[in-house]
């Protein structure tokens, strides 16, 4: 596993590159078992077409770039595709904007769809290591700082207390005619969040934003795996 | 040759560098403190000018000192202190206390010369407490190297490890004067050039005196191996960590204070609680939980039992239980009919106890008494506090049976707190501590510390 990891690691650094692309990013996450959206890298608007179809609609199309970590800040996401035509004006739309020097790709992804977001990520603490986080995702991570860490490695005792830490804990429970989340995929993704790290030290950050709760089962939505200044 | 810590805690002779006639001095405090604690073993004095303090002779160099004296108290300026460590090295002195200051914590200067001290540090292969320190505390030994003025420092069991002076200082004049309860060893950290947090952590871990320990911390040294000492000694002995700087306008005052850099709070709270360690978040915790704990066992859990004779209280602080994550359960069968036989029919007796009716009826002692007795019985109940409502006009009841029961019934705590007159209050905290039973002048205050305690608990069953 940190074998097949390190080689997609190893040639991003060699590239220069200062952080995985999405599509990369998520390789790393799906190798350590955390469950990752559907997806296709494509070049082109017939590839597009062929990998929405693959995937099945509704889809969404985003720019993929190790250069683009802001890219629904910079408009360049489009959710919710339910047919053909919808791309095809995605795919102009998003061209023009991202402009002739964009040298990227284009992620054609599933649709996940859940009211409900988290997030998990990891900061390399300079002190403590590899410090685990979670917390309510999207834009409430920002607003509401509900988060808590904990150093890698994690036992599974470790994750569960992470899940009971938040303030927003009942996020988790059977509410509002929504199932209970699974927590043995949430408490697996933290502790392999963890071992990703403590495997590969070039990695700086994780980010794992949002983490969509898809019925009961979270799945990584977007992912950014940073490295490093050295 | 005995090991570093015990030439540090339990020490058999000591050498004060920079001993002083003149009364207030550090160089005179320190020697003072020694006398005032009655340390039986020898003490050497050193100044240039030489004759005599008090009854002690006064050596003029260390080059005349005898050969491997346990421990050095150095009371001189920074300057001096890297040529006075190679020459107490070349007389087998190798535990050394460096009160100076001017250091990292101040300037440039301060870090070329704390660099300078790392260096003779490591050339002579001494081990440093400090420097920026106000020394340290080893009750069982009856010893300290503070210079500041302490006074007789209580025997207790419980340890303090300090990145500040206040442990072997003004604090611990605090605890004497104000808490009643007795430390066992205490050590103030000062800049950590050589010895840290993790070292001293660890002797206490070990150290039969000590039962726990609470850490003032501004920044961890070593995090990794921090956490792993603490999960080590957490397993056997409650150990606590105020981490000053946790808010972004705290770490700035840490950086001004001892130079160290706050790590991201949030981190390092997640962090201590995988190693066991459970995290204080005010000061005085610092005392009143030690309190508790110098007293009292460990409760085993965190369902509350408590008697008021005010309806208000009993609703009050079970909200405040309730917000603090402790229960207050339901009693037993047995116990609602022991408590109801004493109480008027008209008053339910349950959890918390409205002791109101039965105070009426047989009077405060007899009351509190058998009350105090059924919930300390009560396998539904871990930890009980009595309230007690003290006024001239209700008189002052001989408050021993509650001393007596804290013995019979030794293996759950009781805290006592008030609402009442003063002095009367104080008065009753003065028997009830001097005989071991842990008071709280303000009403919340044992509930907030049983809440901790809980958490204690609970992190300790996991690291």
């Amino acid at each position: 596993m940190a074998n097949r990891t390190q080689k997609i690691i190893q040639n991003a650094l060699s590239r220069g590159q200062s952080a995985l692309s999405e599509y990369e990013s998520k390789r790393v996450l799906a190798a350590y078992g955390i469950p990752i959206s559907k997806e296709l890298l494509v070049t082109s608007a017939s590839q597009a077409r062929a990998a929405a179809k693959k995937i099945g609609y509704p889809i969404v199309l985003k720019a993929c770039s190790p250069n683009e970590t802001h890219k629904t800040e910079k408009g360049l996401v489009v959710v919710n595709l339910s047919n053909q035509k919808e791309l095809n004006l995605a795919w102009l739309s998003l061209g023009k904007k991202a402009g002739k020097s964009y040298k990227g790709a284009w992620l054609v992804q599933e649709m996940v769809k859940g009211s409900r977001e988290i997030m998990i990520g990891m900061h390399r603490d300079p002190g403590f290591g590899p410090a685990v986080m979670f917390g309510l995702g999207g834009i409430f991570t920002e607003i509401l700082q509900d988060v808590v860490f904990r150093v890698a490695p994690l036992r599974k005792r470790d994750a569960s207390d992470m899940l009971r830490g938040i303030r927003a804990k009942k996020i988790l429970n059977e509410i509002r005619g929504l199932p209970a989340a699974n927590r043995e995929i949430l408490t697996h993704t933290l502790m392999a969040v963890g071992q990703i790290a403590l495997d590969h030290p070039d990695i700086a950050e994780i980010d794992i934003n949002p983490m969509i709760i898809r019925g009961a089962k979270a799945v990584a939505v977007d992912g950014l795996i940073m490295f490093s200044e050295s | 040759m005995p090991s570093i810590m015990e030439r540090f805690f339990n020490p058999k002779s000591v050498v004060i560098v920079g001993a002083s006639g003149t009364v207030g001095k550090p160089g005179n405090v320190v020697i003072q403190n020694m006398l005032d604690n009655k340390y039986r073993g020898e003490i050497f004095l050193v100044n240039p000018r030489g004759g005599k303090i008090g009854k002690l002779p006064v050596i003029t160099s260390i080059n005349k000192l005898p050969e491997n004296i346990d421990q050095a108290v150095v009371t001189l300026p920074a300057d001096l202190v890297p040529e006075t460590i190679r020459a107490l090295s070349k007389k087998g002195v190798n535990a050394i206390i460096l009160a100076a200051s001017g250091f990292a914590e101040v300037d440039q200067l301060g870090e070329k010369r704390q660099k300078e001290l790392l260096q003779v540090i490591k050339e002579t292969g001494a081990r440093v407490i400090g420097p920026n320190t106000t020394g340290h505390i080893s009750v069982p030994s009856n010893f300290t190297s503070s210079f500041f003025p302490l006074g007789k420092v209580p025997r207790g069991s419980v340890s303090y490890i300090a990145q500040t002076g206040n442990f072997c200082g003004i604090s611990i004049r605090h605890l004497i004067s104000a808490e009643n309860y007795g430390i066992a060893r205490s050590c103030g950290l000062g800049n950590k050039a050589d010895l840290d947090e993790c070292d001293i952590l660890e002797f206490y871990g070990q150290d039969d005196e000590t039962k726990s320990i609470f850490m003032y911390l501004e920044s961890i040294s070593n995090p990794t191996r921090f956490l792993r000492v603490a999960k080590r000694v957490s397993r056997n002995k409650p150990v606590f960590l105020l981490k000053g700087g946790a808010t972004e306008a705290g770490a700035a005052a840490a950086l001004a204070h001892t130079g160290s850099l706050a790590a991201d709070g949030r981190i390092v709270e997640g962090a201590i609680m995988q190693a066991g360690v459970t995290r204080l978040t005010q000061y005085s915790q610092l005392f009143h939980v030690a309190k508790a704990l110098d007293m009292m066992p460990i409760p085993r859990g965190n369902r509350v039992s408590f008697l008021s004779p005010s309806g208000a209280f009993t609703v009050c602080m079970t909200d405040v239980c309730r917000s603090l994550g402790l229960e207050v359960p339901e009693l037993e069968d047995k116990t609602c009919k022991r408590l109801q036989d004493f109480a008027p029919p008209f008053i339910r007796m349950r959890n918390p106890v409205d002791i109101f009716g039965s105070v009426g009826i047989h009077g405060y002692d007899v009351a509190y008494k058998d009350a105090l007795e059924g919930v300390l019985i009560d396998r539904n109940i871990d930890s009980v506090v009595a309230i007690l409502m003290l006024t001239t006009e209700t008189g002052i009841p001989d408050l021993k049976f509650i001393v007596d029961l804290a013995n019979k019934y030794s293996t759950k705590p009781i805290y006592v707190t008030f609402m009442g007159e003063h002095r009367h209050n104080m008065a009753s905290k003065e028997f009830l501590e001097a005989s071991g039973v842990p008071c709280y002048l303000e009403i919340e205050r044992p509930f907030e510390v049983l809440s901790i305690l809980a958490k204690c608990r609970q992190y300790m069953r996991r690291s």
